[in-house]
């Protein structure tokens, strides 16, 4: 039985632990909180470069026939709008929670593939660099967040036809690193989640955002190739001259058909898009799904129904895809087949919604700045969620295709949805990282401030939407009526643009006090809450052992409001059983106080005699996926700038590009050489425990 | 507390694996049972899966199509409309070059086996043999494939040629670059082998790099089936071959 009297030795080598906050440690970071916080951060970052964006288009459309911005400007700015927001802030944000929470939440050290998960964050910076230099090389892409074939394509021998600069070059291959980095994500998010969970964790017991994640990865998984191949096919189209998306091309003059068709485009994209819109709701799902239990101290309502909506709405995301294609021309029958699949898909939805409301239901609800967000999302969701479920039905969607009613849909659902439940998160889980609360008085003022600006800003979309305001358009008439609602937009458009810099004051002043935050603030019901805050490098001291779904409330309360059925709910994967535990009742103070000593000090009478956790080993930094990621940057900037090049004999290949593969090669067999973790702890420096990370 | 019952499953949750490097992993216990690296790879597959089934209905929907437009629209005098020419599949594709080259491949996943069984029995000079032998095939199949596009280049099937030079090389050459992954990792594997830097423990190592290796040999099954034996319809060789006209041309473009 161990106790710890002497310093628990943390073994790693001085000069290298993530313990430390220099930049170095920064670039070397391996440990996932610390990536989830990079994550987090590049993810304001970028949503204030694309709400920058959309000030700019709402600057321009504020007033009838404005000429603020030229055409081709416009098409930049929106486009560049769209794709920051979904893949450099809304994406990044969700990627930033999982890797923060996940391993907390099943009881873990860290990811199973910790370098791996380094790289996937400096890819995705290379992208977004890629996409956001373009801006420098004023190049910006500009068709469309989908870059619907041929306005992306280009006629080889032809100097005027459709989109002949760099601007799709920058857009397609930051798109790919930014794929590339997605996938490795979600592999080591699955395996994680898969393999890491802390000993009687079933896959029934994993909090609800743990689900949610499992879900969104395997999403991005299946979904991610689609778009990587459509890229692929543009790319040719545009280096090689080949017409996978073109139908006709001009010989010596003449107009030559080729074959080529650019609805296979729209095909590919979808395949990708929609599950990809589903890749970014779920997180969000995720998150209330963890709030609203805790503000209503009730245990989440059909928690089990809960994960087989998310798995149903992951399955049937890829079955909808042709209702971004219902004005193309398909024909009847697969028209209503995919107007039928979609209308499936509101029932697990709407489930959702339910569960919410049930789980409020008879709670004793408290509003906090998180729960209010929440309980937004499930309001300005649900509108959102109903003008989709009108544009299922083709007929009705000819009608709104291409108008802002379709844009004030999917800002409902993706800052309605997503960006509310993000923003719910940072209030609820800002003591955990940094072991202070953020300003519930401005938090609440924050809410309604941003919860009026949003609906003034896209609610009278709907009205210019069924007035017949084209979305995409620089501008429109002095007779078309449309001014007075577009003034509306635009006014909340800035208003709910100021709102951020409320959010941004309170964490700024919140991290310049002194004032500590209680551990568990919220009284909550998952583990990541009993550990300190912030949580050491390692999480736990002692792995913790998991006998129940809520597990900390029932440490915290008993078992009495426990699951009866649980042991009817054990999943087999690859024909083993994981976790077989009858649930007893102890005596709730006693055993919450264990699992928080457990957690933090590993001083307890009953897992006291773990041999492993004398030494807990954490893999060391290291630099190599930074190399990695900027040997891939230079690849694709290389494609890019395709100048100066090496000729061999029919190849010509980008010097930069070759560059940035050797780059890269150093990076991997850096990577493959170097040990992951010491080999013997003895060799090295000891750093006593308690210089906790920085996080 | 009810720990008892669970001390089997202890080490579950317990420190990071699966990112260890060269040095072997030792099976550490995961909450599944299977290891993380081969978990890893399961749902890597899975992602290529997606992307052959979108490179492969690329290549579906675009393998008569240059024969289509030849043969509908020669005969439309005057239209204005000229259409790319051939060579088509059934002058270039040549079926028993291909299903030699493909039973290469095929055995070098006979190789890949005993490569995976040796280095389980420990036996690491047969699992030298087997890796080498296997990387060889590999590499034998991607000079057949060499030879095979230079042939198709003399006869004036380039990737801008037509809809099925662009459809052919894109599916074929993404594949051809998944075989070279695969001998380059083999190949490191057996180096490493002759540094003494592989034993029994490097089991799953080896078995990972065998679940991509079969991988990309059953991926080659299902395109010889549909680029190289499934038939193909005609392109005209002059404009009195054909002369249904434009509906054939009509039902051919929505693909849906
Ligand atoms: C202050 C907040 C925001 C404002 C005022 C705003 C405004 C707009 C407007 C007016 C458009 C239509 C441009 C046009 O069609 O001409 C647009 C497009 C778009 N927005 Fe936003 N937006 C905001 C936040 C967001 C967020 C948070 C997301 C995603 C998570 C988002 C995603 C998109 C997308 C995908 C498009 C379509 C771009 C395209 O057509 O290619 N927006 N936005
Ligand atoms: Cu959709």
């Amino acid at each position: 039985m161990a106790t710890f009297a002497q310093p628990q030795t943390l073994v790693r080598p001085a000069s290298s632990s993530s313990s430390e906050s220099g930049l170095w440690s920064w670039l070397t970071t391996i440990d996932h909180k610390r990536i989830g916080i990079l994550y987090g951060v590049s993810a304001i970052v970028f949503l204030f470069i694309g709400g920058l964006e959309a000030m700019l288009i709402r600057l321009q459309l504020a007033r009838p026939e404005n000429d603020l911005l030229s055409l081709d400007t416009y098409n930049s700015v929106f486009t560049m709008h769209g794709t920051t927001m979904i893949f450099l802030a809304v994406m990044p944000a969700s990627t930033a929670w999982f890797n923060y929470l996940v391993p907390l939440q099943i009881g873990a050290r860290d990811v199973a593939f910790p370098r791996l998960n380094a790289l996937s964050f400096w890819l995705l910076l290379a992208g977004a660099l890629i996409l956001n230099l373009s801006f420098l090389a004023g190049a910006a892409p500009n068709a469309g967040w989908y870059g619907y074939a041929p306005l992306t394509e280009v006629l080889v021998g032809q100097t005027d036809t459709f989109n002949t600069g760099r601007n799709i070059e920058f857009w397609a291959l930051g798109l790919q690193v930014l794929g590339i980095s997605s996938l490795a994500a979600s592999f080591n998010m699955i395996v994680t989640i898969f393999n890491l969970r802390a000993p009687g964790m079933t896959l029934m017991r994993m909090p609800i955002f743990t689900w949610a994640t499992l879900i969104t990865s395997i999403l991005m998984v299946l979904a991610f190739p689609a778009i990587t191949v459509a890229l692929v096919l543009l790319q040719l189209d545009r280096f090689l001259g080949t017409h996978f998306y073109i139908p006709s091309q001009y010989v010596n003059g003449e107009l030559t058909l080729t074959g080529g068709d650019p609805l296979l485009w729209q095909h590919l994209f979808w395949i990708f898009g929609h599950p990809e819109v589903y890749i970014l709701i779920l997180p969000a799902f995720g998150i209330v799904s963890e709030i609203i239990p805790v503000f209503s101290r009730k245990p989440l309502f059909g928690y089990a129904v809960m994960v087989y909506a998310l798995a149903a709405i992951a399955f049937l995301g890829f079955g909808v895809w042709v209702h971004h294609m219902f004005t193309t021309g398909l024909g009847p029958t697969p028209t209503a087949i995919f107007a039928a699949t979609t209308m499936l898909i509101a029932i697990p939805t709407g489930v959702k919604i339910f569960n919410w409301v049930g789980t409020m239901w008879g709670g004793q609800i408290r509003f906090s700045t998180p729960m209010l967000f929440a309980v937004g999302l499930v309001s300005q969701f649900t509108i959102g969620g109903i003008s989709g479920v009108m544009h299922s039905s083709a007929p009705v969607d000819t009608q709104q295709n291409d108008s802002y009613f379709v844009v004030a849909h999917f800002h409902y659902v993706l800052f309605g949805g997503s960006i509310f439940a993000l923003i719910a998160a940072v209030y609820f889980w800002f003591p955990k990282i940094t072991g202070k609360m953020l300003d519930e008085r401005l938090g609440k003022i924050h809410f309604w401030w941003t919860f009026l600006s949003f609906n003034a800003a896209f609610f009278p979309m709907h009205f210019l939407g069924l007035e017949g305001m084209p979305r995409r358009y620089a501008s429109y008439g002095d007779g078309s009526g449309w001014w007075f609602w577009n003034v509306v937009v635009s006014i909340g458009s800035f208003a709910l643009a100021a709102s951020f810099v409320l959010l941004v004051y309170n964490i700024a002043k919140t991290l310049r006090s002194k004032e500590r935050a209680p551990e568990d603030p919220w009284d909550a019901a998952t583990l990541e809450w009993t550990t300190p805050s912030p949580p050491p490098v390692y999480n736990y001291k002692v792995i913790p052992t998991i006998t129940n779904r809520d597990q900390f409330w029932a440490d915290k309360y008993g078992t009495g409001q426990d699951h009866e059925e649980e042991a009817d709910l054990e999943v087999r994967i690859g024909g083993m059983k994981i976790g077989s535990v009858d649930t007893e009742d102890e005596n709730p103070e006693d055993q919450a106080a264990t699992r928080r000593q457990n957690a933090q000090s590993g001083d307890s009478q009953s897992l006291g005699n773990i041999e492993e956790d004398e030494h807990i080993h954490m893999p060391n930094p290291s630099f190599y996926p930074l190399v990695v990621a900027i040997g891939l940057f230079l690849v694709a900037f290389g494609m890019i700038y395709s100048y100066p090049r090496l000729e061999i004999e029919r190849l010509s290949l980008p010097v930069l590009s070759l560059f940035g593969l050797v780059v890269m090669l150093v990076g991997i067999a850096g990577w493959s050489l170097e040990p992951a973790s010491d080999p013997e702890p003895d060799h090295d420096e000891s750093v006593p425990l308690g210089t906790s990370s920085h996080a | 507390m009810a720990t008892t019952a669970l001390e089997v499953q202890r080490a579950g949750g317990g420190t990071t694996h699966g990112d260890s490097g060269h040095g072997g992993s030792s099976h550490p216990p995961t909450s599944t049972g299977i290891d993380s690296k081969k978990l890893l790879m399961w749902w890597f597959l899975g992602s290529e899966c997606v992307l052959f089934g979108s490179l492969i209905a690329t290549f579906m929907i675009y393998r008569n199509r240059a024969q289509d437009l030849s043969v509908n629209l020669q005969g439309i005098e005057g239209s204005g409309l000229a259409v790319s020419s051939g060579p088509f599949p059934n002058q270039v594709l040549d079926q028993l070059y291909t299903a030699v080259s493909a039973g290469v491949l095929l055995f070098s996943s006979f190789t890949m086996v005993l490569a995976v069984a040796s280095v389980g029995r420990g036996n690491i000079k047969a699992f030298r043999v087997w890796t080498l032998a296997t990387a060889m095939l590999g590499a034998i199949f991607l000079a057949g494939q060499y030879f095979e596009y230079t042939e198709f280049f003399h006869e004036g099937l380039s990737i801008q040629q037509n809809i099925f030079g662009a459809s052919f090389f894109t599916l074929t050459g993404v594949h051809g670059m998944h075989v070279f992954v695969g001998v380059i990792w083999l190949t490191m594997l057996s180096i490493v082998s002759f540094r003494g830097g592989i034993s029994k423990k490097d089991h799953t190592n080896v078995e990972v790099a065998g679940l991509y290796w079969h991988f990309i040999d059953i991926v080659w099954i299902v395109l010889f089936t549909l680029v190289y034996l499934l038939p193909y319809r005609d392109g005209a060789e002059s404009a009195e071959e054909h002369t249904e006209g434009a509906m054939r041309l009509v039902q051919s473009l929505p693909f849906f």
